[in-house]
């Protein structure tokens, strides 16, 4: 690679404003939750003690806690399953059509603009136990839905608001996926006599597994973080906890309950989960593209 | 190609334009119920087609402080505006510059600067968010727009995306350019900057939607009303009163609040697909 | 116009590869010098030296009465003719060759009179307006020129500027370039990897091998006192037979013209280098071997005959002029002219 040479200072102008906000912003308060997750904090914030694991300890045994990873777990496998699978379905069938793959890739993926939590209250509109248009459907066919009061309502909720938006994410990558596979392929399975459907299973799926594999891990980390808007602003992890992911808990503790220590373990605890994923996802990348 | 089967191409479409609607549908009713009055509304269910008020409604919410928020629609949009845009445009300029130091300069602690900025792939803001909390309150930088802005800079992806490029870039692209007496600055400007349009517009978009839809960090940092962005006032428009939910309002700021991202994401669909296909790579 | 100097140049690159070990040359005002060598010998690394693009890591480079060591390129006042020309993808023609005047400072005004001239000279005006990829190969090549032209610089430094063309294109622009280079009279260098564009464009030509300069010369001088071994084999076309020569075995050894080398070269002498046109049919008696013929190669122009002779390990090649209807297994009696003959020591060098 050429480079430009005699420069000292040049670089280090270059890189000071990503550098002073990642140490700002990133390093520092990632390090603070690092040594904040070792101390106990009195209520008032105004002394703190070392406690070692304690925290952890606490926080693992809270069955809060573990029933918050419980629902973090059902929420994300829903949600990543259903909006994978939706996705590929309707990838599957816009690479199909020649006419018109372009407008259904438009229409099929404007919802990817829509924040997560603004979905939530698309969705709450429909399923509003008074006036929803879903709801009074559903209190049609004999089932009573108030998703206010019911737990796994709650969490259906806001799984098909999630899937909604992040469908169209899944979409972008097959449709892409898909028209990277070489025709002459297809093509040659065709001469070969396999039906669409054996083409499929056959041919098409394993070349897309790559790309399956890398949407799962996003679609978790999405399940995790970024759907924090749909839950706080439909059903603020109630009723009675069946929506309160990992994350949701975090911010209950940290924020609201100014449970420093508890809300920093969780924090370094969930840090260490997505570092993982990630990592598994670097190594994943390292081996399909040599840079 | 002789393996299609018309059959199946009608079935394909019917599928396809059955899930567009699927799609389309909550945003229908959102419309359809930001023109009804609130009594018409909960006289029944949610009406299917147009009602009158409309105009009043997104007008009222446009100019009237919110109820249970204070602040207008309006303030919210432009600090919605604000809070994107400062990102995206914030997060291009200090990765483009990050990604031209490390791929274009040797220099000592290069690897080091490189990892320090690329280990925050790992970590998105909302796992360490109340230790950035506390950070920015020590900052004084709650209730403003650095406030709301830098904590989500502190991410690499853009920077990795740019290196990537950077780094298809003919070497001899800037030897040429040193040739002809082109310093650092002068490369980054004449040339590089040109060759990354279409690298920035992409980015551009995807950041652009990353900021507008941000929930949990503006939900935080803005303790005072008036520095709220449309996403976050959403809920607390609804929960405003135990009463009914004025769901004629919700939906009005609804569609104020996804209006936006969605004109973008279909006007620049080309680039919206690069960058995100690009960026997650 | 500028003579350039190079004194005991050394390039050791980071990783520590020492590329040229020390090169001496001196280039006179106006001259057109070509480097050839085998690839990774080390042109492109002293090219660049040259340029400014690489450090210098031992050793002077003056460009007329200035040291240019720690000059940046651009204010060497030289200009780089690069491979794949290297033109700014986004910029028009017009402005790829306006940009680095532009960087100088130089007025508007007359940084468009530079452009139109050149482009002029180059047959370039009909595309000024034209960004890069929407010109065909030869077209790049000759904006690239065009943009090493409009400075008017000390130095012109070409890197094998014409391999991406195809043949009858690489002919016509490398008459083209001998053409304006003379016209403009400015120093140059220039890298190739092709024979006859070595041959046919240098006023001096440089051998080099394993970052060494192995001879320089005039490029008729190069060819017909080759200094080394490597440069006797390297010039020419097919390559120089080159026969060793142990005097005991080996009849060659013991017929006049060689035997009858000044006793002292000759006891030094281990190799013995003919041309392959140097070769000619002869009688018995003045033969320096007789040759059984294994394969021909009728060209046409000419002939190109494969074959051994006894006592001598090497295949040897001879090239005869016109049609030769020769049988395999053939025997034919090759003599040469005393002139024609090459001798070089153990170590390769001429005696
Ligand atoms: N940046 C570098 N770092 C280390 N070694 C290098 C570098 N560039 C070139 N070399 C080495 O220096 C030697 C000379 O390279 P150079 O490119 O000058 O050869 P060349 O004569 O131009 O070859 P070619 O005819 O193939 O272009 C090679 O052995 C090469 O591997
Ligand atoms: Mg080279």
């Amino acid at each position: 690679m050429a480079t430009f040479q005699h420069q000292r200072l040049t670089p280090w102008l270059l890189l000071a404003p990503q550098l002073v906000v990642v140490g700002l912003f990133f390093f520092w308060p990632a390090g603070q939750a690092i040594y904040q997750s070792l101390f106990t904090q009195d209520p008032f914030g105004l002394a703190s003690t070392f406690s070692g694991l304690q925290n952890f300890i606490d926080v693992l045994h809270d069955p809060e806690y573990l029933a918050a990873f419980t629902v973090t777990i059902l929420f994300t496998l829903s949600v990543a399953v259903a909006s994978l699978c939706i996705a590929l379905l309707l990838a599957v069938l816009a690479d199909r059509v020649i006419k018109g793959s372009r407008f259904y890739r438009t229409l099929l993926t404007w919802p990817y603009a829509v924040a997560p939590a603004v979905a939530a209250v698309l969705w709450s509109f429909l399923f509003d136990p008074s006036l929803g248009r879903i709801s009074h459907f559903l209190e049609l066919v004999g089932v009573h839905w108030d998703h206010h009061i019911n737990g796994g309502q709650a969490l259906a909720l806001v799984i098909i608001a999630s899937v909604w938006v992040h469908v169209s994410y899944n979409f972008v990558f097959f449709l892409a996926g898909l028209q990277a596979i070489p025709k002459s392929l297809l093509e040659a399975a065709a001469i070969d006599a396999a039906g669409p459907w054996r083409r499929f299973w056959t041919i098409t799926f394993p070349l897309l597994s790559p790309i399956m594999f890398f949407l799962l891990i996003t679609n978790t980390t999405y399940a995790f973080f970024e759907t924090f808007g749909a839950i706080d602003a439909t059903t603020a992890g109630g009723p009675g906890g069946a929506t309160r992911t990992l994350i949701y808990k975090i911010y209950e503790d940290g924020f609201k309950g100014l449970d420093v220590g508890h809300s920093a373990a969780q924090s370094v605890l969930l840090m260490i989960l997505v570092a993982a994923l990630t990592l598994v996802q670097f190594r994943y990348i390292e081996r399909k593209a040599h840079y | 190609m002789r393996y299609r089967r018309p059959g199946l191409d009608v079935f394909s479409h019917l599928l396809l334009i059955l899930a567009v609607i699927a799609f389309l549908f909550p945003v229908w009713m959102a419309l359809t119920a930001a023109t009804h009055s609130r009594t018409d509304l909960y006289t029944s269910i949610a009406p299917l087609w147009f009602g009158s008020e409309g105009l009043h409604n997104f007008i009222s919410v446009l100019t009237e402080p919110i109820p249970g928020v204070g602040a207008s629609a309006s303030t919210m949009l432009l600090n919605s505006l604000v809070m994107s845009l400062g990102i995206a445009f914030g997060k291009i300029a200090i990765s483009m510059l990050a990604a031209y130091a490390v791929v274009f300069f040797r220099f000592p602690g290069r690897a080091l600067c490189f990892w320090l900025i690329f280990m925050t792939l790992m970590l998105p803001v909302e796992v360490r968010i109340v230790p950035t909390y506390q950070v920015v309150a020590d900052l004084h930088m709650l209730n403003s727009y650095p406030g709301m802005i830098l904590p989500l800079m502190a991410s690499a992806t853009a920077t990795f995306l740019f290196r990537q490029f950077f780094l298809t870039v003919p070497p001899e692209l800037l030897e040429a350019a040193r040739v002809d007496g082109a310093g650092p600055w002068k490369f980054l400007w004449d040339i590089l900057l040109p060759l990354s349009k279409t690298n920035i517009a992409a980015l551009f978009v995807i950041m652009f939607l990353y900021g507008w839809n941000q929930y949990l960090w503006p939900l935080m940092i803005t303790t005072d009303q008036s520095w709220t962005t449309v996403v976050v006032s959403l809920k607390q428009l609804a929960s405003a009163s135990d009463a009914l939910v004025p769901w004629q309002l919700v939906t009005a700021m609804a569609l104020l609040a996804l209006i936006p991202p969605v004109v973008v994401i279909i006007v620049m669909q080309r680039y919206f697909v690069k960058g995100l296909v690009d960026s997650e790579k | 116009m500028a003579t350039l100097t190079l004194n005991a140049l050394k390039k050791r690159y980071p990783n520590g590869h020492l590329t040229l070990h020390g090169i001496d040359l001196k280039v006179a005002h106006g001259e057109l010098i070509v480097i050839v060598g085998p690839s990774g010998c080390g042109k492109s690394t002293l090219l660049r030296s040259i340029a400014g693009l690489e450090s210098i890591t031992e050793g002077d480079l003056w460009i007329d009465d200035t040291r240019v060591n720690d000059k940046e390129p651009a204010q060497r006042d030289i200009a780089m003719v690069f491979q794949n020309y290297a033109l700014y993808p986004h910029m028009t023609v017009f402005d790829n060759m306006a940009y680095a005047l532009k960087n100088r400072g130089i007025p508007k005004q007359e940084c468009e009179q530079k452009v139109r001239e050149t482009a002029k000279l180059l047959g370039l005006e009909e595309l000024l307006e034209r960004r890069p990829r929407q010109l065909s190969g030869g077209q790049r090549q000759r904006v690239a020129m065009g943009r090493a032209i409009v400075r008017s610089p000390k130095v012109f430094l070409f890197d094998e500027p014409l391999s991406n063309l195809d043949a009858a294109l690489r002919v016509q622009m490398r008459l083209e370039i001998r053409r304006l280079l003379k016209r403009l009279g400015t120093t140059a260098i220039y890298v190739t990897h092709d024979q006859v564009e070595a041959m046919t464009l240098a006023d001096r030509l440089v051998v080099m091998n394993g970052g060494q300069v192995e001879q320089v010369g005039a490029p008729l001088e190069l060819y017909s006192r080759p200094a080394t071994r490597f440069v006797a084999r390297f010039i020419g076309s097919p390559s120089m037979n080159l026969i060793t020569l142990e005097a005991t075995t080996s009849p060659l050894a013991k017929h006049p013209l060689v035997r009858d080398m000044p006793a002292e070269p000759m006891e030094k002498a281990a190799t013995l280098g003919i041309r392959p046109e140097h070769l000619r049919i002869t009688d018995p008696l003045q033969a320096l071997f007789r040759l059984e013929v294994e394969m021909v190669e009728p060209l046409g122009a000419d002939t190109l005959v494969y074959g051994h002779a006894a006592g001598i390990a090497e295949q040897i090649v001879v090239r005869l002029d016109g049609i030769h209807p020769l049988e395999e297994s053939a025997q034919l009696y090759l003599g040469a002219e005393r002139e024609n003959l090459h001798f070089f020591d153990v170590e390769g060098r001429r005696v």
